[in-house]
């Protein structure tokens, strides 16, 4: 699913913000990225949903070299992940509805089609009375949940979530976590970043550690809630500092 | 109802202000062009066709003044017009026809009596067998010294001119408008790239090909060069029935009428219609453009 072998990642002139990062993720497999503020995993997440591509290193997705990929095919492989932002990224002239279905309608999915999927998802994330209400008039937990419902829309074989908790109580956070979990069982790749630790520890899933610009990858830890999904199916390589 | 709405807010832009209005100024500009180069392309057809099988002989009065002198020369010439192949008529005009047509220039109270006025003679003939107009003219200066033809081609040829002149500024500027709007909407897509530039990442991010996000900018520059463009067309339309009326008031044969047949209306109609499809196309092509520039 995702082969990253001696990765690294700078913004224009400035430092490596990665480097030497390589790990393997398999299909259907459920991991959290780990690390503190400012250790790069918003621009791990970045080169995982295609937004950046490697200073160095080879990236390779669903079996392709991300480097490879014309625009056309970048847009196409990006249908294929789901991406929760930190910021959500909602826009804020469009509905609830609206904003959810935004991806069906970016793959030229028909309208009649789409309209009670849509509506599904948005009670499933609990906003079932907030289908038409506007972003700026929801509460942070509600953009986020609508950031979700969004990600997740279009059965992506690859979901990402960049701290996809943190604007919710820990009671809903956990609720969210179930929620992907159960995607993760219908199939779904999952990578969620946070740095939560607390919550990470209350799921059996494995845990890929950022820390100075390196990944290490940490085995599941026991879980104390109810995780059951397929943890472990990966591996960190040679470049990494494990 | 689920996809209406477009999902980059460029009504809001500041370009959704100004653009319909430039859009307007330049089709009012464009279809007064048209419309002048298609009334005198009217009048020239008219005159030509009014003139066309008719030509004139000026024969002067007698320099010596001796009475019945002119009509002796006025008969010598209309015998010899007569006798000229392909000329199947010739009438001397009355003084009160020769008075009329003086009077825009002189005013209905002239005294046209005491004038040394020429007699004119209308001549027709056969247009299809037209005589060699300098052979007979030189025929009729012998005949009587100071007798001119006016074949009316000179005159035609002038007017003639200035319509051309006139067709080609209106080509001109309809050219210039369409360069404009093209230089408009490159402006103001550019601007709209700018302005969105993070809703179209999103949109990028979440699988939006190139051609998607054009077709935004598409639909946002068709309607506003198409709203433009009929108003600038309403305005138009109303400033021509405008002049058409001033023009019916003041009844001059000179003046060239300025009432449309139906193709020439729809040559107008097409005006807002060719510029939103150029709009359109121009957005696709800067968003196009400007997006496969990018990493």
């Amino acid at each position: 699913m995702i082969r990253f072998e001696d990765v690294a990642l700078r913004y224009g002139a400035g430092p490596e913000i990665l480097r030497q990062v390589s790990f393997h993720l398999e299909p259907g497999s459920f991991h959290f990225l780990a690390g503190s503020s400012g250790a790069g995993k918003s621009s791990l997440l970045k080169l995982m949903y295609l937004a950046q591509r490697p200073t160095s290193g080879q990236a390779r997705l669903f079996g392709r070299d991300v480097t490879t990929l014309t625009r056309g095919e970048t847009a196409l492989m990006r249908r294929r992940i789901g991406v929760v932002f930190q910021d959500f990224r909602l826009l804020d002239h469009l509905t609830a509805l609206e904003n959810v279905a935004l991806p069906l309608k970016v793959s030229g999915q028909r309208e009649n089609k789409v309209q009670q999927h849509v509506a599904e998802l948005l009670a499933w994330v609990g906003l079932a009375d907030q289908i038409h209400a506007y972003p700026p008039t929801l509460s942070g937990g509600q953009q986020q949940r609508i950031a979700i419902a969004r990600a997740v829309v279009g059965r992506p074989s690859l979901l990402l979530a960049d701290e996809p908790t943190g604007n919710v109580d820990d009671r809903i956070a956990v609720r969210l976590l179930y929620l992907f979990e159960e995607l993760n069982k219908l199939g779904t790749t999952i990578v969620i970043a946070t740095h939560n630790e607390s919550l990470v520890s209350r799921f059996s899933h494995p845990v890929l550690s950022l820390s100075g610009g390196e990944v290490r990858m940490r085995t599941a830890p026991t879980a104390a809630g109810a995780g059951t999904g397929s943890a472990g199916r990966g591996s960190v390589g040679r470049g990494s500092a494990a | 109802m689920l996809f209406r709405r477009t999902d980059l807010p460029l009504d809001r832009d500041p370009s959704g202000r100004f653009l319909p209005w430039l859009v307007a100024l330049m089709v009012y500009l464009a279809a007064l062009a048209l419309v002048c180069a298609m009334a005198m392309a009217k009048m020239v057809e008219r005159w030509d066709t009014g003139l066309s099988g008719t030509i004139t002989v000026q024969v002067p009065p007698s320099e010596t003044g001796a009475p019945g002198a002119q009509e002796a020369a006025i008969d010598r010439i209309i015998e010899l017009l007569l006798d000229t192949e392909a000329v199947h008529s010739a009438k001397v005009l009355e003084p009160d026809e020769i008075a009329a047509l003086l009077e825009p220039w002189l005013g209905a109270g002239a005294a046209y009596g005491e004038l040394p006025l020429p007699a004119l003679i209308s001549v027709g003939i056969d247009p299809a067998a037209a005589p060699d107009y300098q052979a007979l003219a030189k025929r009729l200066a012998d005949a009587a010294p100071g007798t001119v033809l006016d074949d009316h081609q000179s005159w035609l040829g002038q007017l003639l001119d200035l319509a051309r002149a006139i067709e080609l500024v209106a080509a001109l500027i309809v050219i210039l408008v369409g360069a404009s709007a093209v230089a408009m909407v490159i402006f103001a897509t550019r601007m709209g790239l700018a302005i969105h530039g993070r809703v179209i990442e999103l949109l990028h991010l979440i699988g939006a090909q190139d051609a998607y996000v054009a077709r935004e900018f598409e639909i946002h520059a068709l309607r506003l060069a198409l709203r433009g463009g009929i108003v600038g067309l309403l305005f138009a339309i109303a400033t021509v029935v405008l002049v058409a009326r001033l023009f019916e008031r003041l009844d001059s044969v000179l003046l060239p009428a300025l009432t449309l047949s139906p193709i020439e209306w729809a040559a107008l109609a097409v005006l807002p219609l060719a510029i939103a499809v150029v709009a359109m196309l121009t957005a696709r092509f800067t968003v196009l453009g400007n997006l496969g520039r990018m990493p």
